[in-house]
């Protein structure tokens, strides 16, 4: 009788592991609430976009049937403590295919080592913060199954003292939010504009908090120390309270900084005093080619929006899904360990809403961080606000993104 | 460090101050007729702000949405006094204290759950472009807060001085007891207190919101520094909250200046501790002398 119950068990136990294997299970996790949430729920909202029309085609096909996505979500309210929490749960649960997400680099610093340790395949977007990927070659990971799908602030920066210099600007005030992705971009700025020529003369270093409204004191010392241009890196309501600030103390110095300057609680908050702020994109919603139009218009209607609230998380949220399901095609399982060793050497071309990818990432090498990162300077546009609208900032990138669109 | 700036950043800071003046003027209106508080105060700053933004997001203009705020922080204000304040003073306990933080605390989580957890912009007729006065710029937005707190607490004060009902706001402060046999209606007192504080609540959601954004913690870090404002003045010193408030707004704003923008919350801090403990009634508090 026993071994009846014993051998009943057990088959029951067996047929739970086959059913899992019915569905591609994904994990999608970021900010789905407070100040970071317009790129949270974008990237999710455009990810799911992509996992309904895969689904709705059948799904993906693994050897010689096609397997659907069943996505689980997790609100990390983009606290470093609530993301360590999930990143733990995600690693513990055995058959999951892989993760998707993380806005905030804190959350990232804190979470993704869980899912290293359990190899478990994560493609990180739209987190920019440098650390986020550093990390691994700091700490000498010689397999890696983190891989980003952002353009790394290092890029990013880069774009904003070419810009700078460009506009022959001399001197320059650096203002950053306290997180890890301000300390960071700070950093990152410092290190850039040594690397550009030490053309740029840093006349302030000022900060603020999350939370901060009045931001006068750092702008009167960013006015008063000859400040050209302010090279900021924060997220946007208080990149709003800044613009709002300089506005009030009638400054017309541009604004100049990451990409975060493109989230709709900044263009909100900040309104008319936005307008002319810089920043580096992915993807500028604008329907300039066949598939961008598609995706904005898919967008819109699947939402029911006017705007999408972060159009770059949203597309990078859209092809980062595209690129997995490419790789579990690849893989021909639902192995998180095999959809990495596919995402490291992707055969095909995958046909995204922001390019077409060919290969984006590599096998890790622990020296070179590089090597897990998609965007490359090629990829990255500087955005600028007109209206309450992201545009392009330099029509020469809106052409030529319309010809290898087409 | 020029006069000019000093001015610019003691100016932008003191009309953040005339807010921390008006929440904590919120404090002594109930304090006075019945020796309570508010804890939860904040919270009824930032409901109002969120009522109000929906009604105009209803489609009502301004003007009109305006008094349709008020009405809503001054209900809200009668809400707490029936729901926690009476309960304990009818059994003369200081459970008055846990129940409004218990009360605020639901106003919090009942917000998340029904406007969400985001920052949002309030949209205001008045505009925002900066005016130069004396070299310091500053917006007719700022200009019409500093205007909107000082005329309502104006009209309160008027109202309480001026009019029967007033006096017996007085009546009820100096001897609850006293005033009863006068037949005045504690009771009664308290309640309108309790409105006319929601409604100065209100008032300060509604003046601030367009420069701060509507977001549930936005209660949460006006009242710390109202508290402030209201022991460093004295909590029965009507017109002391406004000179404390604009001291704390252009401290800070001068602190974080010139010692680092870290340190902004410093000031309201040291101030509170200070006043608790040279003087704790207050800078402008007069003290009570108990007979036994």
């Amino acid at each position: 009788m026993k071994k009846a119950i014993l051998i009943s068990l057990m088959s029951i136990l067996i047929a739970a592991g086959v059913a899992a294997a019915d569905s591609i299970k994904i994990a999608i996790t970021g900010p789905f609430s407070g100040g970071s949430a317009p790129m949270g729920v974008s990237m999710r909202d455009g990810a799911k976009l992509a996992i309904a029309e895969i689904n709705g085609a059948g799904g993906v096909q693994v050897g010689d049937r096609k397997i659907k996505f069943e996505i689980i979500e997790r609100d990390d309210e983009a606290k470093n403590e609530r993301g360590a929490l999930i990143a733990q749960e995600l690693a513990s649960m055995s058959d999951l295919s892989g993760v998707i997400g993380t806005v905030n680099t804190g959350v990232a610093l804190a979470g993704d080592r869980y899912l290293q340790e359990k190899g478990v395949t994560k493609i990180i977007t739209p987190a920019a913060g440098s650390a986020t990927m550093t990390q691994w070659v700091t700490a000498g990971v010689t397999d890696l199954s983190m891989f980003r799908f952002a353009a790394p602030d290092g890029i990013q920066s880069a774009m904003v003292v070419e810009e700078a210099i460009n506009r022959n600007l001399t001197k320059v005030a650096i203002i950053h939010d306290s997180t890890n992705y301000g300390v960071s971009g700070r950093d990152d700025l410092l290190n850039q504009i040594k690397a550009q020529g030490s053309k740029l003369q840093v006349v302030a270093v000022e900060k603020f908090n999350i939370g901060d409204k009045d931001m006068t004191a750092q702008l009167v010392r960013a006015k008063s120390a000859g400040a050209q241009a302010i090279l900021i890196w924060g997220i946007g309501p208080e990149l709003a309270a800044v613009a709002n600030g300089m506005a009030k103390l009638g400054m017309k110095e541009p604004l100049i900084g990451g990409w975060t300057l493109s989230m709709s609680n900044f263009l909100d908050n900040a309104g008319a005093s936005g307008d002319g702020t810089l920043m580096p994109q992915t993807f500028i919603e604008e329907p300039i080619t066949p598939r961008a139009r598609k995706f904005i218009e898919a967008y819109h209607a699947a939402y029911n929006v006017p705007r999408i609230p972060s159009p770059v998380s949203a597309a990078q949220g859209y092809d980062a899904v595209l690129l997995f399901a490419a790789a579990v095609k690849q893989a021909g399982s639902t192995d998180t360990r095999k959809i990495k060793e596919a995402l490291e050497d992707l055969k095909d071309p995958v046909h995204g809403v922001i390019a077409t990818w060919q290969k984006p990432f590599n096998k890790w090498d622990p020296a070179n961080e590089l090597t897990h990162e998609a965007f490359h300077r090629a990829q990255v546009v500087m955005g600028m606000v007109k209206g309450g609208r992201v545009v392009f900032g330099n029509d020469a990138d809106r052409q030529r993104l319309m010809k290898e669109g087409q | 460090m020029t006069p000019v700036m000093f001015a610019q950043l003691a100016v932008s800071g003191a009309l953040m101050g005339f807010v921390y003046a008006l929440v904590a003027y919120g404090f002594q209106l109930t304090y006075a007729t019945s020796r309570t508080i508010n804890f939860g105060q904040g919270e009824l700053v930032m409901v109002s702000a969120f009522c109000s933004l929906s009604l105009t997001n209803a489609g009502l203009p301004y003007w009109l949405m305006v008094p349709g705020g008020l009405l809503i922080g001054a209900l809200l204000g009668l809400f707490v006094e029936r729901a926690g304040v009476r309960l304990a003073l009818e059994q003369k306990s200081e459970g008055w204290i846990l129940l409004s933080i218990i009360i605020g605390l639901f106003f919090f989580s009942a917000s998340e759950n029904i406007w969400g957890r985001d920052d949002r912009p309030f949209p205001t007729p008045i505009p925002s472009a900066a005016v130069q006065v004396l070299g310091v710029s500053v917006t007719p937005y700022e200009i019409s807060v500093a205007i909107g707190v000082l005329a309502i607490m104006g009209l309160i004060e008027l109202f309480r001085r001026g009019t029967l009902l007033g006096k017996a706001f007085e009546a009820v402060s100096v001897d609850r007891d006293a005033a009863e046999l006068m037949g005045i209606s504690a009771t009664r007192t308290v309640m309108l207190s309790y409105g006319l504080s929601g409604l100065s609540a209100a008032v300060a959601g509604i003046l601030v919101s367009p420069i701060t954004t509507v977001g549930p913690t936005m209660g949460s870090a006006l009242v710390l520094k109202a508290f402030a404002v209201a022991v460093v003045a004295g909590l029965d010193s009507g017109f002391g909250v406004v000179v404390v408030g604009l001291l704390l707004g252009a401290l800070e704003s001068l602190t974080s200046f010139f010692i680092g923008s870290g340190w902004r919350e410093a000031p309201g801090l040291v101030l509170l501790i200070l006043a608790l403990a040279v003087r704790p009634t207050g800078i402008f508090g007069k003290s009570v002398i108990r007979k036994v």
